[in-house]
Formats: structure tokens, sequence, C-alpha cells
């Protein structure tokens, strides 16, 4: 467990000596101090003076409309960040005269890969971490409304990274390219995902039942961060979820890509 | 003890995917080696040293045949605890310095952090490379990093060493300080796997030697077993009278190399003594004579070289 430890704290180090830590962790600070500075404005005080007057609920409104703000922030934020941060960490491992020595210690191929990936989603875990508890804490104090379930986002932000670096590492694996990893995660997350989000707008326009097919298989296998956002939105404004299939199909998809990575990993020379 | 066998081990690189040819690398492959040993591998360039040497740390999958380390599967990972390994061309991770890097290779091998701290400073000495423990390796010379590729291969404490071409690009005395290190593994019972291409170092130093060519293995012996050439003699002189030298030529089939030195292939010590009582009877002056030895690499380019002509 000691070279599986290794691995995890060597995906760390790395993303601080590559700088990527350091430039999400100025990014969150700048949004930290840009929020105490908003909610330290007369204005908020005055809202929070005047809705305290109207009655509880319309704060507790006001610091959900915060959070969710936040929330579709830190979306956007981690997916960049996590596209261009994770995707040369696998490339880099399999690097020839690096990956050499790798193989040659008493570690499986395949704790290898579930030790990068584990590396991967927890320094991702600790940055959102730091930005999403920050953002809470300020409001919560500012307000005294404590309002925990934005913290849940913490998770769900942690997932849908998950889903895509799973990816990010079979496509390392097979390309060895940092370059096709990041094209590929951002093709993924800003295109394919969004428009199978509106698949059924979609079919207003398509008839053919080959094509609807061919979409709504897609639509299935492929991780949804989006949708899984939404989720946690509704989570947040204490609204009922109506599906928890997103979740679902994209935690399968986290497993199959992983699974794939690992067997791709085992069979090939270096 | 056989630390590393293998059998009709057999390596075929795909060129493409999913398609049938290849490029052979190993072709039938049996050999042994025994613990203690420090064992050379030679051959020329794309003769398969370094393919050899991956399959036997799983890092390049056998197409066929058997292949052990330590009597294990070299699909199980467990073995390489007891085995270092540095590679042709390592390129470690380069933010680090000297120093983490030997700690990251050494929890790599299942030593505690704790533990790896105490061999740090043996180590670094032992490659002299302590005044460089900070700084990070994006910045070490060649040389530098060879030693640091050393000292890493050494964390664990290994029963049983790969060094793939350990004294590339490292000066001659860094050079010596190496060999005299591999010396000093050796008399702790450690066995040594070496590849490298300078013949005069593998002369100094291995036990065993063998000798690869496209995939497959030439010959393996002892270095004084390659080298021997039989039973040829070379003579050293006074100067030698046409009459003798006619004698030696005719009588003894002898091959001259100038009038005072000459060359006498003999089965046995009693011919050999035949050619010292003529000489001695004709007044010669015997200055020294000796059983003559190729170099390894006069040896190894006559065989390569056979081997050329062989496929002409
Ligand atoms: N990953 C690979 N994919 C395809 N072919 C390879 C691969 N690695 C090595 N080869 C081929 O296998 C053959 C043996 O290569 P190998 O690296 O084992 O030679 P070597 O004896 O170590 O040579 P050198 O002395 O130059 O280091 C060569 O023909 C090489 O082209
Ligand atoms: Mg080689």
């Amino acid at each position: 467990m000691i070279q599986f430890a290794a691995i995890v704290t060597g995906i760390f180090r790395e993303a601080i000596a590559k700088k990527i830590f350091l430039g999400f962790m100025v990014i969150s600070t700048l949004i930290i101090l840009a929020f105490v500075f908003i909610v330290n404005l007369d204005s908020v005080d005055g809202m929070i003076a005047m809705f305290g007057a109207s009655g509880d609920t319309a704060v507790k409104d006001m610091v959900i409309g915060f959070q969710i703000l936040v929330l579709n922030f830190s979306y956007l934020l981690i997916i960049t960040f996590c596209l261009i941060s994770v995707s040369s960490f696998i490339p880099s491992m399999v690097e020839k005269g690096n990956i050499d020595v790798l193989l040659s210690k008493p570690i499986s191929r395949g704790a290898i890969i579930i030790g990068k990936f584990t590396g991967g989603v927890l320094l991702i875990f600790v940055s959102l971490l730091y930005l999403i508890g920050f953002v809470w804490l300020i409001l919560s104090v500012k307000t005294g409304y404590w309002h925990i379930p934005f913290l849940y986002s913490v998770f769900w932000l942690t997932f849908s990274f998950a889903a895509i670096y799973s990816l990010l590492i079979f496509i390392g694996l097979v390309t060895q390219s940092s370059v096709v990893s990041m094209i590929t995660g951002f093709i993924l997350a800003f295109v394919v995902t969004p428009v199978l989000a509106v698949r059924s707008e979609l079919f207003s326009f398509i008839s053919n039942d080959a094509v609807r097919f061919v979409i709504d298989f897609f639509y299935y296998i492929l991780p949804k961060p989006g949708a899984i956002a939404d989720i946690s939105a509704k989570i947040l404004e204490g609204k009922e979820v109506t599906s928890y299939e997103p979740l679902i199909t994209t935690a399968l998809f986290t497993i199959a890509m992983l699974t794939i990575s690992i067997s791709y990993f085992r069979r090939r020379d270096y | 003890m056989k630390v590393i066998s293998t059998k009709e081990l057999v390596k075929v690189y795909q060129s493409k995917l999913f398609s049938k040819d290849g490029i052979t690398a190993l072709d039938n492959f049996t050999f042994d080696v025994e613990q203690g040993e420090i064992f050379g591998l030679l051959g020329p360039n794309g003769a398969g040293k370094t393919t050899l040497i991956k399959i036997l740390l799983g890092i390049v999958l056998k197409t066929s045949g058997d292949a052990r380390v330590f009597e294990s599967e070299v699909s199980n990972v467990a073995y390489k605890k007891k085995v270092g390994y540095l590679p042709e061309n390592h390129r470690f991770p380069n933010y680090l310095t000297g120093e983490q890097v030997i700690r990251y290779f050494g929890k790599l091998s299942g030593i505690e952090g704790t533990k790896v701290d105490s061999k740090i400073d043996t180590l670094l000495e032992m490659v002299k490379m302590k005044e460089w423990r900070n700084v990070k390796i994006k910045k070490y010379s060649k040389g530098m990093m060879q030693r640091i590729g050393i000292a890493q291969a050494l964390v664990n404490n290994p029963e049983l060493i790969f060094l793939d071409e350990p004294t590339d690009g490292v000066d001659p005395i860094g050079r010596k300080e190496i060999r005299d290190l591999l010396l000093n593994l050796k008399s702790e019972g450690k066995t040594i796997f070496l590849n490298s291409h300078l013949l005069s170092e593998v002369e100094l130093i291995c036990d065993k030697v063998a000798i690869l060519n496209k995939g497959k293995l030439l010959k393996t012996g002892s270095v004084d077993e390659l080298t021997s050439t039989g039973n040829t003699f070379r003579f050293f002189t006074s100067e030698l009278n046409d009459k003798v030298i006619n004698y030696l030529l005719t009588g003894f089939k002898a091959v001259l190399h100038g009038n005072s030195e000459f060359t006498y292939n003999s089965s046995n010590d009693e011919d050999l003594n035949k050619v010292i009582d003529y000489l001695r009877q004709q007044n010669v002056l015997i200055r020294s004579f000796y059983q003559e030895k190729s170099s390894l690499e006069s040896m190894f380019i006559n065989l390569i070289g056979q081997e050329k002509e062989a496929v002409n």
C-alpha cells in the first residue's frame, strides 16, 4: 500500500510542480476575496436588513441564489481547469524512460491506474473544498444562515470531474498525448454533453428513428456533468430531484472507462 | 540458485495493430543467471538486450516461452521488491530533486518513508552526489543523472540489479567508481545483470557473458572461455636466421610476425616443448612467450562479422 500512496501523493506533487494547483488556488482565492467584498457592500447589508424585516425566507433565497451562482461558476472553472491540468498526468507517466522504472516496481498496472485516478480525484476534491468551503463560510457568517447542502456540491462536482477524468485516462493511455486528451475532454464537456442534454428538443427536428436511436444511445452511455450540476442545484434549492438516472449512467461510464483503461494498460509493451 | 531463467523465450513486437507480422526481438532465447554473478549481455544495437531486461521486469510482455526471476513468473509483481533497475535513457520526473527521486522510487519499491530517509545519505555518498541532493534533476548533467539512476536502483537493497548501459555518459573516473561499486555489490552476494557496449569494461568485471545478435543467443560462457583462442602461443626471441625461420614455418607450421616474433599453435604440451628444445638447440634466445587471448572486443567483432557473412 506504500506504493499506492506514493502514486497518489505523486499526483499532488506533480500538480504543485506544474503550478496547476497554485493556479487553481489563486483563482479560488480571488473568487473568495471578491465574495468577501460583495457581501460587505452596504447594499447587501441593506438587503439583509430589508429582507430580514420581511421574513427569514427571503434571506435564505438570497443565500441560495448566491450559492447557485458559485456552483455554476465552479462547474465551469473545474471542468476547464481540470481538463488543462489532468490531461497531462497520464501522457507524462507513459513517457519512455519514466514508465520503465514505474513498471519495474512491485505494484500492479491496475493499481497504478487506480492510484492515478484516486490522486486526481482527491486533488480536485481538495481544491473544491477550499473554494466552496470558504464561500459557504463567508455567506453563513454574514447572513447567519448555515445552509449545509451547499457543501454537498463539492461531492457532486468531484463526481462529474471523476467521470471526465476517467475518459482522459483512457485517451491519455492510447494517444500518449496531452493535447489530444485535452481537446477530447473539451469537446465532451462543452459540445457533446450539452447537445445531448437537449436531445428531446433535437428530436422535434429529427424524424429518422435510427438517428434518434444513435443520439439516445450516446446520451445514455456518456457522462452527464451538466445534468449532475442541475441535480445539485435542485438539492441546494430543496426542490425534489425527479430522476437520478444521470448519476447512475455517469457512474457506470466512469467504472467502464477505468476498466477499459486498465485492461488496455495491462496489454501494452513499454 | 538460479536467479533468472528463460526457456525458449520469444518476443515479437507487433508493427501494427491486428497485423500478423512484426519485429522478432527475441528468438527462442534460453539462458540462466546464477546467484552472485555479474552477468554481461552483449550485442549490437537492436539485438534485443533491452527487450530481454524489460521482459524480465514485466515492462514488455513476452510473446511465448517461459521467463522467471527468483523462480517467479514475470507476470507477478511481488518479486520486484527484490529487484533494482536502471533503464537506458531514463527520464525521471524532472521537477524532483535528486533526493526526492530516490525517496519517490523507494516508496514505489514498497519501502516506508522513514526507512528510505535513513538510506538516502549512504546512497548519495555511494554515487558521489551528496552536494547535488537538493538540486532539481532537470539541472543535472548526463553523468549525474546516471549516478542518481544507480542510487535509485539500489534504494530497496535489491538482490538482483538490472543495469542497462550504466556507464553511459559517465566520465572515466566515474566509470571506475561504478565498476568498484558493482564489484562491491557482488561481494555482498548480489546478482548483477549488465547490458553494455563497453566491452573492455565488461571484460574487467563480468563473470559470465552472453552474446546476442538479432534476438538469438550466439555464445555464452565465462570471459576466459570466450576470449581464449585455443592453444596459440606467441614467442618473442632474438633475431632468427633463415634456416630457423624455414624450419619453424615448415616443421612447426608457425606464423611469422617480423624476424624475432612468431605464433605457434600447439595441440599439447609435448609439442610446445619441442619448439622450445629446437630453439635452444639453435642457440635462439627466448625472451618471452605466452598463451594468446583475443580481447573480448576482437572476439565480438569476429563473431558478429561471421554472422553477417553467413547471412549473405
Ligand atoms: N516498443 C517497441 N516496439 C516495436 N519494436 C521495438 C520496441 N522496442 C524495441 N523494438 C525493436 O526490437 C528490437 C530490439 O530492440 P532492443 O531495444 O531490445 O535492442 P538493444 O539490444 O537494447 O539495442 P541497443 O544496443 O541499441 O540498446 C529492435 O529491432 C527494435 O526496433
Ligand atoms: Mg538497449
